[in-house]
């Protein structure tokens, strides 16, 4: 107890440093500039960023993708607020509330709250990932390699539950990148598999290029197709954007039961702020004295929806630092950076001297914050008028990073045409009802439960008995199946919360 | 049931066929588990055959190009080009040449004002400069036309 309050102070004091607090201040400003354009997403931003952490330290590199993610998310509503168009999905339902706030002249008002509710959503689901993720990774150091076999297939199994549509083509998409993340040396025979004569094959895919490739790439490629518009000027605003101690106190318990949603929401593999902010918005909406209100710009609205998708944030880290199991795409990316400065995420980055860096990046997560808060409130003006920059800039802009980002990896030219077959498999997936989260997810997962399954096989001399040899396994099993059902409930939620919508 | 669903049906049949085919030419041991997987892609795209087919007799068949209602081909297609060309050229111009050229080529398509082109070449310029060049120390591929000059 005592150690791990020592960590937690020496984290503050190490997520101070001025090239951690330079690495907030300028992720937190690149993720509300990325997540309020229209047509880019929290994960295609962090994604395009992740060669940018190469050199830095783990814990400020992790900081910097934090804020992005973190300031995405928010960023997300001023487009919704000010244009009607959310910025990322996580803002759907704030543009009920938020625009129709604008059309009243109280765009000031709805930004304010935007800033507030989504300042306190995430603040709150920091508590959540001080509190469960080391108790969640002292249970993970038990694990051995069928433990980590079925751990893997459970991560597989969310795949369900991030497809978008159909089941079965999600599951398709994991068992496509499954296959793709066959290629590469075999771990244990150490025969050469599917290379085609490219030694930079040798330790199969790379994670990054891929992530580049299906969540940057091909979001370029999804703007090229459509036919360039002239996005509505961002409305101007002069009325206050702060809250008066009344209209704070409003919206108050809002934002306490958001909290509680967008974070259970995050935690549970496969959900995500897009299902949180409506059942956010909805619940909001439940509990109001002022339910005559709401579609015709209730500031409450816009406070349920922020702090849920906000919450959303810390508690969907949990499974990707505890278990090494990214539930959706975001923290799958943030998986990637972390792989690339050599973490494994797990148990182990609670133990030694990664546990330093841990609670570094937590201290980080928390005053991201305040940062998203003050540069929010500050900046809002600025912001509503990059939401207007053209995607007809965006697509060569976008493309360019990708490539160098992608050749900054190795400062190899293979890499880029890896990120550009990434690119093109993605764009296809988005078009035919496929899932590229899935497609990472199982290019991440396969290596773990390929090495998994074949120690305990070795381990038990061919006997597959050895899977179901501990407890945890079969907890693990009975994950499996409940991962397997989860589209099926968030389904029924999010239907719900649409349809009372 | 919507008809593109039978294009991914073949082409994933196609993915399995493949890696198959790869699969048995690696040595006996190691083929187990790329099989393994190649099995539960296949069983995945068979039971996808059958939930088409389930759908098509409860439904009726659609094209399925509604997910293409506002694809501009012309456009697509030429920027795509312009992006092949231009990760083909990068190796001949180097980095920055190459970047430019493609940058200006596709605002010049996409009808973007001139100062915007311009502004936007400098400031995508300066940002991959700054970031890759001097913070990361990523060395950006020269080209051979700028090395054969010395450079």
């Amino acid at each position: 107890m005592l150690e791990t309050l020592g960590l937690m102070g020496n984290g503050f004091i190490n997520a101070l440093y001025p090239v951690n607090i330079l690495a907030m201040c300028a992720g937190v400003t690149i993720g509300i500039v990325i997540g309020c354009l229209p047509g880019l997403s929290a994960a295609m931003g962090v994604a395009l960023l992740l060669p940018m952490t190469f050199s830095m330290e783990a814990s400020t590199g992790m900081i910097m993708l934090g804020a992005i993610y973190c300031g995405a998310i928010f960023g997300g509503s001023i487009s919704a607020i000010l244009i009607h168009t959310p910025g990322t999905p996580a803002s759907a339902a704030t543009a009920i509330e938020g625009y129709e706030m604008t059309k009243k002249g109280q765009a000031g008002k709805a930004l304010g709250t935007a800033c507030i509710a989504s300042f306190f959503g995430g603040l709150l689901s920091c508590i959540s990932l001080y509190f469960f993720a080391p108790l969640l990774g002292q249970l993970a150091m038990k694990f051995g390699s069928p433990e980590y076999f079925w751990l893997s297939i459970f991560g597989l199994t969310i795949i369900a539950g991030v497809s978008s549509k159909s089941m079965v083509k999600g599951l398709m998409s994991g068992a496509l990148g499954l296959l793709l993340s066959t290629i590469g040396m075999d771990p244990m025979q150490g025969v050469k598999r599917f290379m085609f004569g490219q030694s930079s094959l040798y330790e199969g895919i790379n994670v990054t290029c891929a992530l580049i490739g299906l969540f940057s790439m091909s979001q370029a490629l999804s703007l090229a197709e459509a036919k360039i518009k002239q996005r509505a000027r961002a409305t101007q605003f002069n009325d206050r954007m702060m809250l008066t101690k009344e209209e704070f106190k409003t919206i108050a318990p809002t934002i306490g039961r958001s909290w509680i949603i967008g974070n259970l929401v995050g935690i549970l593999p496969g959900a995500g702020a897009s299902i949180a902010c409506f059942m956010g918005y909805n619940t909001a909406r439940q509990f109001s004295k002022h339910k005559e209100l709401f579609g015709h710009g209730s500031y409450e609205g816009v406070a349920g929806s922020e702090a849920a998708n906000n919450a959303v944030t810390g508690g969907s880290l949990i499974p990707m630092l505890t278990l090494g199991i990214p539930g959706e795409s975001v923290t799958a990316v943030l998986m990637g950076g972390l792989i690339i400065q050599g973490l494994t995420p797990g148990p182990n980055l609670f133990v030694g001297e990664t546990a330093q860096m841990t609670y570094t990046f937590f201290a980080g997560f928390v005053l991201i914050q305040f940062f998203m808060l003050g540069i929010g409130l500050l900046g809002c003006r600025g912001f509503a008028n990059i939401s207007r920059l053209s995607d007809a800039i965006l697509i060569p802009a976008v493309t360019i990073l990708c490539v160098v980002g992608s050749f900054a990896i190795h400062q190899n030219f293979v890499d880029v045409v890896i990120m550009m077959i990434f690119g093109v498999i993605g764009w296809l997936a988005r078009k035919f009802g496929l899932n590229n989260a899935a497609i990472v997810l199982a290019l991440i997962l396969g290596p773990i439960g390929e090495k998994g399954l074949r120690r305990s096989l070795l381990l038990s001399n061919g006997d597959p008995r050895i899977l179901f040899s501990t407890p945890i396994c079969w907890v693990l099993v009975a994950l499996c199946v409940i991962g397997i059902l989860s589209p099926v409930i968030m389904d029924k939620f999010a239907g719900k919360a649409e349809k009372e919508e | 049931m919507k008809k593109t669903d039978i294009g991914v049906v073949i082409a994933f049949y196609g993915v399995c066929a493949f890696f198959l085919y790869m699969t048995l030419q690696l040595p006996q041991s190691a083929q187990i588990y790329p099989l393994c997987v190649i099995a539960l892609l296949a069983g995945l795209t068979t039971l996808h055959v059958f939930n088409i087919i389930c759908v098509a007799i409860r439904e009726g068949v659609t094209s399925g190009l509604e997910s293409l209602k506002d694809f501009v081909p012309s456009q697509f297609f030429t920027l795509f080009i312009m992006i092949v060309i231009y990760l083909a050229a990068m190796p001949y111009l180097g980095f920055y040449i190459a970047s430019v050229i493609f940058m200006a080529a596709s605002l010049i398509f996409l009808r973007v004002k001139l100062w915007q082109i311009i502004a936007a070449e400098v400031v995508v310029i300066a940002l991959v400069y700054c970031a890759f060049e001097l913070f990361l120390e990523v060395r950006l591929p020269v080209g051979e036309l700028l090395e054969s000059l010395g450079y």
